[in-house]
């Protein structure tokens, strides 16, 4: 049997039982071992592709960036973030949606997950919203809308994926991922502004109320600094910068601010311990149905045919490469999508002479987009849900919001040395940037 | 309520047996308990290194702790049903169709779960041919924990097949309330914006 149909037959296999209900991690499996027995691959050899994507140390940071968000979910420490958002922009005109937005540019600093995120803001966000009068299809677009922002901002687990699989600076693309991740807050901000709903007037909180908020939640507010000043500063990886910042909230926020939590972190740490194992054995199933794409030449035939209509310009490639995971993300989650389809990112990063930093960011930012296109946008999905309105309702809501993105992914593409401004002022060695043999300074790639 | 009853999952109690809910406890603890583990070796290893002493063999513990709570969370998410979902087609129908799917559903799960059980244990097997720095043991110990989790992903596909083939598979759940966050106070509003 030739390749491109085992190839089929694979991706028909996984869509076919992932559609029909079976969980994620297993459909890739079975679709894996269809091809692998079409294509007189060892099964064994395919159990240890599921082994190798797992086994590797930077993946470890997962656990803890979700441990951190999962003790701060419980230990209720986020109401005083969403207080802290309520003091800063609940006065603006859109009210508490300006607060949701303001308030996943901090929670995301901390959790680096959407599906956290949305969580999170749909309990302590979504009740107050609705007293206020706004449309739950609203509350439901807006609240996945700002959740994305964790996919793109540190410390992101997206990025960590990324950045594990595909040989790039797990640092860079943290920095990198700043501006995207301020220009759809900011963008939401705007969109609110002008085109959401006016929601309920309320007086500008004075000084003293902002500085009290502050204060209140300055010990969670630190769990960032530590983050990325421990990885920024090279003291720490992201694994071990996500470790500190656990014992942090373990050792001095929990003690500090809700004491009663003691006697729950074991469960915390049970929870997160089956948590973490969700994403991770599909990344290990991915990892297999990737090196099937690569085994097969799936991934050389479509760098091939985006090549042969981009020709060598990167930023067309990485159009065509966009689209292409805007289509994939409608129907597959991001960390499949990113491990699924690496050998194809990798050989479109050398063909255009791409800077790795820059072409993940920039999937990364699609990828978030994805989470709330339809028909499979896992958080809008699990916003309606929570929210509870209609998907369909949702989406229609969430269209005209769909603007921020697609500016923010094109300005993403365009604009290189802005998204890549950062990552080269702090760690100027994640984009390709080395020291000066005359001593002073970095030379940097074009 | 104790922590430990809140450990084992209260949903879909017609899929499960009461006998296996003491299993999933076990499994949900160990988890914790690698994750806990895992969390303390990452610490030692930086508090080792900072002081100039690194214990080398505390990252071959990391990743051992690391891959088979992994695997182990796998196996204890199928029982719960925790895993990652396209979509849940299935819980929309009703009757003979909704049966025929769900069954459907666990023989892939049941299919799976034999092939990581035959071929893990080939690869474990294998594994006693090569070694882990700096300690030298097999690394059949990690590979190990592949065909344990295939069969305890098999045991749990099979308590829900033969549950729901007996009692059926479409029962209505209480809505979930296992999230503790209350909402924010928004404050007094004074009225609309103009």
């Amino acid at each position: 049997m030739s390749a491109p149909v085992i190839l089929a037959l694979m991706s028909f296999c996984f869509l076919f039982f992932g559609y029909l209900g079976v969980p994620v991690p297993f459909s890739l499996m079975a679709g894996v071992f269809v091809g692998a027995t079409l294509a007189d691959v060892s099964l064994a050899a395919i159990i240890q592709k599921i082994f190798d994507g797992v086994d590797s140390e930077a993946l470890l940071a997962i656990p803890f960036f979700l441990l951190v968000g999962e003790l701060m979910s419980s230990a209720n420490v986020v109401v005083r973030i969403a207080n802290l958002s309520l003091s800063l922009v609940g006065h603006i005109r859109g009210g508490l949606s300006q607060v949701v937005v303001v308030f996943s540019m901090f929670f995301s600093e901390m959790s680096g997950s959407t599906t956290a995120d949305v969580a999170v803001m749909s309990r302590a966000l979504g009740g107050p919203m609705k007293r206020e009068g706004y449309s739950p299809a609203f509350i439901a677009a807006i609240i996945a809308s700002a959740s994305t922002i964790a996919a793109l901002v540190p410390p992101s687990i997206t990025a960590v994926v990324y950045g594990a699989v595909g040989n790039v600076s797990i640092a860079g693309l943290f920095m990198a991922g700043v501006v995207p991740g301020l220009m759809i807050g900011f963008g939401l901000m705007i969109y609110c502004y002008f085109f959401g709903p006016s929601g309920m007037r309320k007086p500008r909180a004075p000084f003293r109320q902002v500085a009290f908020a502050t204060a209140d939640a300055a010990l969670p507010l630190m769990i960032p600094v530590i983050l990325l000043g421990g990885i920024l500063t090279g003291w720490f990886t992201p694994t071990e910068a996500g470790v500190v910042a656990v014992v942090w909230i373990i050792a001095v926020v929990i003690p500090a601010l809700n004491r009663g939590h003691f006697r729950k972190i074991p469960y915390d740490f049970c929870l997160a311990g089956l948590i973490f194992s969700l994403p991770l054995i599909t990344i290990g199933a991915a990892n297999a149905f990737g090196w099937m794409l690569a085994y097969l030449r799936g991934a050389i035939v479509i760098a091939d045919w985006i090549t042969s209509i981009a020709g060598n310009d990167p930023q067309y490639m990485m159009l065509l490469l966009v689209l292409l995971f805007t289509i994939v993300g409608d129907f597959i989650e991001p960390v499949p999508t990113i491990i699924i389809f690496m050998p194809l990112v990798n050989a479109l990063t050398q063909a255009g002479d791409i800077n790795g930093v820059h072409m993940g960011v920039v999937l990364i930012a699609t990828l978030a987009f994805g989470l709330i296109t339809p028909p499979y946008g896992l958080v809008l999905l699990m916003a309606s849900k929570f929210v509870g309105v209609s998907f369909g309702k949702a989406l229609r809501a969430a269209l005209p919001i769909y603007v921020v993105f697609l500016v923010t992914i094109c300005f993403t593409i365009y604009f290189p040395k802005v998204v890549l401004w950062l990552p080269k002022q702090v760690i100027p060695e994640s984009v390709g940037c080395f020291k000066s043999p005359a001593g002073t300074g970095y030379i940097c790639p074009n | 309520m104790t922590i430990a009853d809140k450990l084992v999952l209260q949903r879909q109690q017609h899929l499960k047996w009461r006998s296996f809910d003491r299993l999933e406890l076990v499994l949900m603890i160990v988890c914790g308990l690698l994750c806990f583990g895992f969390s303390l070796s990452v610490m030692f290893d930086i508090i080792t290194r900072t002081v100039g002493h690194p214990w080398l063999w505390l990252q071959e513990v990391t990743s051992t702790l690391f891959i088979y709570a992994i695997f182990i969370g796998a196996a204890v998410a199928t029982r719960r049903n925790d895993h990652l979902y396209l979509t849940g087609i299935s819980e929309s129908l009703h009757g003979t169709p909704r049966l025929i799917v769900e069954i459907a559903i666990r023989l892939v799960v049941l299919a799976v779960a034999s092939c990581l059980i035959w071929y893990g244990y080939l690869n474990y097997l294998r594994g006693f041919g090569s070694f882990r720095l700096p300690s030298g043991t097999p690394i059949a110990s990690l590979y190990a924990v592949i065909p344990l989790s295939g069969a305890l992903i098999a045991l749990f596909t099979v308590e829900q097949l033969v549950n729901g083939i007996s009692k059926g598979f479409d029962h209505p759940e209480p809505p979930e309330e296992d999230f503790a966050i209350p909402p924010i106070d928004a404050g007094a509003p004074m009225g609309p914006l103009p």
